[in-house]
């Protein structure tokens, strides 16, 4: 794609405070209307790429284009983005009208058209009876719909989403990751949303950034991310439960890896591989069965936790450095202690260089 | 001590006889003195016989002797001056040191160290101190606005009439801006950083972000700021003792100053004690203010 349908593209992007260097060569492209995650564990530098975006930090190094226009310099006012803070930052001396109204205010727009876009983002997000509440009188999840009715009326370039859900509890998040999912269907506004919760991410984003430690470890579709992960870190850190490691080695015959000490147990992976490599191999609990045929991992049973819908079956594995996690549909008869057979389809075993742990 | 304590009701008896103590403190030493002043305002005063209770009343007439006098109308004058300007330029002086020393620079901290120190002196000292600095002939201020080329001949700061009363002021404003800058940083430490960004991204300048975010949001430290402030310009007393004694000709006069002259040089102190009272007036009236500003403070 040419650049004038990336509404933002960041090119080797770093970011340093002092002689800290907290993002380094960062290369993203966001085209028009695209909902985009990043998503990392926490300190890795999702909330200051953001801000950099937003231009409430500067970069070091790289640029930065909003819409084909270098933005490095531009202060944040003349870049038309607008952002969700995860404290929301709602004014406390204005009521809700005011709050939302504020930028077109600063606009000078005229007061008969402030009303109408105040009235008609509220009637969308469900606030309409609480534009003369001031925020203090708001419950959490209201805040949080206020925070995005202001960034909603100013209309703009790109919408920034800092942990917009984090300080919801658990069924509102769900409510609302539904609605903003929804109103991005309507708006097809260019967003940039970040969060820790790798589940967020995969719902709603067309393209999903994983960053760690100030880098890029991968980023594509989410289900590109969860089938074909670039390395052990992607792998580990996309899909819930997550994924199980094997330490192993890459038998004599190239086709299967060795692995269990002195209980040896060896999978078939139905490709070539050097013989005699250390590996990882990654086991999604997911696609671990009790029964079936493909390859197989045997392991004694160390606890078993049922919901009624799903079995989680933890299982010590020679090799593996945490206990193999099953996650089997249904209710399992198996107790602590019990031996068990788990299969897998070959096509669906993962395998990861043991020093660079990049996937092979 | 237990055996103390049990004996009080179960129910907040420890605490009504705190605030028993408390309330008994008050009255005693603070209560007393204000209703002996308002009773001694309304009394005909003779000196011959301090320590009577009962004497004669004299309904209104010593308020209006006081009014009648030919300098009270320069001492009403002199003294909304006093306060009203001090106030201004305390403030407005506070409110933009708090700011200044808000930013990240080295030494800020240790900066604002410094202006406290001026806060710590005893009126007297920082008077004797001014004392220095204004004299006619060998004056600091002098010297320096000379040298600079905005004086051609010397201000007699302390002994013309046309100046004194500002001296006094610019006394007192640098001994009130300490006191403004600490309670407004700490003002404007609390407003939250991303209200200030997100005012940003909104399409605030720096301009608009001070006049839409930092002074609404101050509005109760100001509030506060400015009736603390009445108050203490209203009481100062030090000050005036070591600077001017409110000459010369009653040129520097206020109200506070006069009171204590009326009542322990000249010994009128029924007149003196009408200008006292009449002071409390005004200095509850600001209080009631400060109480309702400080009230309003938790809703923002
Ligand atoms: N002003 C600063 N000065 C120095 N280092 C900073 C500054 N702000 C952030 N950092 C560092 O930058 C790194 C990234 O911080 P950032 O807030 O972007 O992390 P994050 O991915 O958003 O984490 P979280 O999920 O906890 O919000 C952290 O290691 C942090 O310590
Ligand atoms: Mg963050």
């Amino acid at each position: 794609m040419d650049q004038a349908t990336h509404r933002i593209q960041i090119e080797n992007l770093s970011k340093a405070y002092g002689p800290v260097q907290v993002l380094k060569d960062i290369n993203i492209s966001v085209p028009e209307g695209r909902f985009v995650a990043l998503i990392g564990p926490s300190g890795c530098g999702k909330s200051t790429l953001l801000r950099t975006i937003a231009g409430l930090e500067k970069i070091t190094g790289g640029t930065l284009r909003i819409d084909g226009q270098i933005v490095n310099d531009m202060p944040p006012r003349k870049r038309d983005v607008a952002m969700v803070f995860q404290s929301y930052a709602l004014y406390p001396h204005m009521n809700i009208e005011k709050n939302m109204s504020y930028s077109l205010r600063l606009k000078r727009s005229a007061p008969e058209a402030i009303r109408q876009s105040i009235a008609g983002v509220a009637e969308t997000l469900g606030l309409g009876h609480l534009l003369e509440r001031m925020p203090r009188q708001l419950s959490g999840g209201q805040r949080q719909r206020v925070a995005m009715g202001r960034a909603i009326v100013r209309n703009p370039k790109v919408f920034l989403f800092d942990e917009p859900l984090s300080n919801l509890d658990a069924a509102l998040r769900v409510h609302m990751r539904a609605e903003i999912r929804k109103l991005h269907h309507r708006l097809h506004a260019t967003s940039v949303y970040v969060t820790h919760d790798q589940i967020e991410a995969m719902t709603m984003a067309d393209h999903v950034v994983v960053l760690r430690a100030g880098q890029v470890e991968q980023q594509g579709a989410p289900l590109a991310l969860y089938e074909k992960p670039a390395n052990k870190f992607v792998a580990g850190f996309i899909g819930s439960p997550a994924m199980n490691f094997i330490e192993g080695v890459v038998g004599p015959d190239a086709q299967c890896v060795l692995f269990g000490g002195a209980a040896r147990q060896q999978v078939e992976l139905g490709r070539a591989l050097p013989p005699g490599q250390p590996v990882w191999i990654g086991l999604r609990p997911e696609h671990l069965r009790l029964q079936g045929e493909g390859q197989s991992v045997q392991g004694v049973v160390d606890s078993v936790e049922s919901t009624g819908s799903m079995t989680f079956i933890a299982l010590n594995v020679d090799g593996a450095p945490q206990p193999l996690l099953v996650a089997h549909p249904g209710t399992v008869t198996a107790a602590m202690g019990d031996v068990l057979k788990l299969y897998i389809a070959p096509q669906q075993i993962h395998v990861f260089d043991k020093t660079t742990e990049l996937a092979l | 001590m237990n055996k103390l304590l049990s004996r009080f009701p179960r129910e907040n008896g420890f605490e009504i006889t705190l605030a028993g103590f408390a309330l008994l403190y008050l009255l005693l030493f603070a209560g007393l003195p204000l209703l002996y002043n308002i009773v001694l305002s309304f009394q005909q005063v003779d000196l011959m016989e301090p320590a009577t209770l009962l004497r004669p009343f004299a309904g209104l007439a010593n308020y209006r002797d006081v009014f009648s006098r030919p300098e009270a109308g320069q001492v009403l004058s002199n003294t909304l001056q006093f306060v009203g300007l001090s106030l201004l330029f305390q403030v407005v002086i506070g409110f933009l040191l708090a700011m200044l020393f808000l930013q990240d620079f080295p030494l800020a901290t240790f900066m604002r160290g410094l202006f406290l120190a001026g806060w710590i002196m005893p009126g007297l000292v920082v008077g004797v101190i001014w004392k220095l600095l204004f004299a006619g002939d060998y004056g600091v201020l002098n010297h320096v606005l000379t040298q600079m080329g905005i004086l051609h001949s010397k201000i007699f700061w302390l002994s013309d009439p046309q100046w004194s009363l500002y001296a006094v002021i610019i006394a007192n404003v640098w001994l009130g801006v300490p006191f403004n800058m600490l309670l407004l940083s700490v003002g404007l430490a609390a407003i939250p950083a991303d209200l200030y960004e997100a005012a940003e991204l909104d399409g605030a300048n720096a301009w608009q972000r001070f006049w839409g975010i930092t002074l609404p949001m101050m509005k109760s430290t100001l509030g506060a700021v400015v009736s603390l402030g009445a108050i203490m310009t209203m009481q100062q007393f030090d000050l005036l003792a070591a600077l001017t004694q409110g000459g010369p000709a009653n040129s520097s006069q206020v109200a506070q100053y006069w009171s204590w002259q009326l009542s322990l040089q000249t010994f009128e102190v029924s007149a003196g004690s009408a200008v006292a009272t009449l002071m409390m007036v005004l200095v509850l009236i600001v209080a009631v203010i400060y109480v309702r500003s400080t009230r309003n403070e938790r809703m923002v």
